[in-house]
């Protein structure tokens, strides 16, 4: 008899948890839906009041706009190119230096290993101005390069991968040395393809942030041709044009390349994100 | 040619796999924290360069906007971080145990937001918060609460930011409490059926416990996170009105790259570099305990 109570009172508070939980989760999501539908509504639709909850007519030419009155087509390629050349590099220098951290022995590595990671807290942010000096003396100001380099700096690349070359078997490394291989070969035929999942979570990961870093992109990319997505759409906000649908589809084609990397892998995300956190 | 000693050559190895992303982190961290503590003592006009020793600081201390700013950032810091911690607790707890696709799609759902960024989250809440043509402003006239603007009155404007930061960025804590959840040992839990606990007694007095490092985790990285917000101020208020909503990330922002204050902005830095080091401490010791 207890025992039944006891089960019952533990479901009512569940299934009230849960309840809860569903409504917020929608509730969350409810500015993004509201996005996605006022791109599609003309000016006058989209701030009709009482509102349309979904639009009367559909329209793209508030996207047609965003791409003919703003070069949002070449903010998209710089995008990718300081996204995807940052992660490039980052994945290439950090699972170099996390292999050595992880398998070699020399002087000073664990001294080494804990100022790097000490660094990982520190936002680059609090260091804009010295960092700004630095790319004038470089030339990379209004250079996507200057967006580039100071990316793959970070510490977090050899802190994730680290821990996947620490569960690699040293086993198969010696094999590989006693068959005469050297560690050059050692750590691209056999330790790389062993720590392939940690590199696809560096990846994508660091992707996902540098395409949506703004604060650093903003002061670098001055000409309105080289910014990038994050920040060329953001300057739709102080826009002239009191279209608010064209604006919301500015913020739309932002939106959505990070949505399908999502939609794709999420796995790695839930992955990639819990390795800072759990340590057994 | 074969180096004789086998130990030296190990150690060059190292140094040579190393040495790439080392320079970039001395170049591009060690560096600028360097010079950054330089600049703070001087005055920087264009190329000229004159020592001011503490100048800079006497100067951000009188100015009652820094001070505005480090109270709007303490405040944004101690709510958001409450509100995600315990927030992302409750939702954690009550969806771990629950079918994978469930669970991917609540994470899914929190985590979107986060991944469409701050930038593309603060354009739609500034469309939905515009007083002419805001959903927000029309459900207030509707509900006879007169003319709503919520950013622009110095007592909403705060509650909003809160919120609106929070409801954006919660999601990265959910997934990490749900992964750190899934991974505590089921026959904690099957005990203290056994002895008849209610779940609320097993989230509060089993779960909530064992995931404490996950808990410090999220605290500092979030702490850390809200106290660099930048991007909602900027493209939701602009730090107004009359600077209520002004944040140390951008006092720091308008000192350098408006006023050309640049000697001033690095001493913010600097001050905001001692505040992170001091937070992470906790998080660094937890990191290392184990070598």
């Amino acid at each position: 008899m207890q025992q039944v109570k006891a089960k019952k009172q533990r479901e009512s508070f569940d299934v009230l948890s849960n309840i809860i939980v569903i409504f917020f989760a929608v509730l969350n999501l409810f500015p993004l839906y509201w996005l996605f539908t006022s791109s599609l509504k003309n000016s006058s639709d989209v701030v009709k009041m009482p509102p349309d909850w979904w639009p009367q007519t559909f329209t793209f030419s508030n996207y047609v706009e965003v791409f003919n009155s703003q070069p949002a087509l070449r903010w998209t390629l710089n995008s990718l190119y300081v996204a995807g050349l940052s992660t490039v590099l980052l994945v290439i220098t950090s699972s170099m230096a996390a292999y050595a951290f992880s398998k070699l022995r020399f002087k000073g590595r664990n001294v080494l290993f804990v100022i790097f990671v000490s660094s990982l807290m520190v936002p680059k942010e609090v260091m804009i101005v010295p960092l700004f000096r630095i790319a004038q003396d470089f030339g990379l100001v209004n250079n996507l390069h200057g967006m580039i380099w100071p990316n793959v700096a970070t510490a977090f690349g050899v802190f994730l991968l680290k821990g996947f070359f620490d569960s690699a078997p040293d086993a198969l490394r010696e094999a590989a040395r006693i068959d005469g291989a050297g560690e050059v070969r050692t750590f691209l035929q056999i330790m790389l393809p062993i720590v392939k999942p940690g590199i696809g979570a560096l990846f994508i990961l660091n992707f996902v942030q540098v395409w949506n870093d703004y604060l650093w992109q903003l002061v670098i990319g001055q000409d309105k041709e080289m910014k990038t997505l994050m920040v060329g759409i953001a300057t739709l906000m102080q826009d002239l044009n009191p279209n608010f649908a064209y604006k919301m589809a500015g913020a739309t084609v932002a939106a959505i390349p990070m949505l399908i990397i999502f939609l794709l892998f999420q796995q790695y995300f839930t992955r990639g994100l819990s390795i800072g956190a759990v340590k057994e | 040619m074969k180096l004789r000693n086998p130990y030296l050559k190990e150690n060059i190895t190292g140094y040579l796999f190393v040495l790439p992303q080392f320079l970039l982190f001395l170049l591009f961290i060690v560096y600028p924290i360097i010079e950054g503590i330089r600049l703070s003592l001087y005055k920087v006009q264009y190329q000229q360069e004159t020592f001011v020793g503490f100048d800079n600081y006497a100067t951000l201390f009188s100015d009652p906007v820094f001070f505005k700013s480090i109270i709007n950032t303490v405040i944004f810091v101690v709510f958001i971080v409450i509100l995600t911690v315990g927030f992302s607790l409750f939702v954690a707890s009550a969806v771990f145990d629950k079918n994978a696709k469930y669970v991917s799609f609540i994470r899914g759902s929190y985590y979107i937001p986060v991944m469409v960024s701050m930038v593309v989250m603060s354009m739609v809440w500034s469309f939905l918060l515009s007083p002419a043509n805001g959903l927000i402003s029309y459900a207030a006239r509707e509900m006879e609460l007169g003319i709503v603007n919520l950013l622009g009155n110095k007592s909403t404007v705060l509650p909003v930011i809160i919120l609106v930061t929070f409801a954006t960025n919660v999601g990265q804590a959910i997934i990490l409490y749900i992964a750190s959840m899934i991974g505590v040992p089921k026959d904690l839990f099957e005990a203290a059926e056994v002895d008849g606990a209610s779940r609320f007694k097993v989230i509060f007095q089993i779960l909530i416990p064992l995931v404490k490092p996950t808990t410090i985790y999220i605290t500092i990285i979030n702490i850390i996170a809200v106290l660099k917000i930048f991007v909602v101020i900027q493209l939701l208020t602009g730090g107004g009105p009359n600077n209520a909503s002004v944040t140390m990330m951008y006092y720091l922002y308008n000192n350098a790259f408006k006023f050309n204050q640049l000697g001033v902005a690095s001493a913010v830095g600097v001050i905001m570099f001692l505040i992170t080091m001091l937070l992470s401490v906790p998080q660094l010791r937890a990191m290392f305990k184990d070598k």
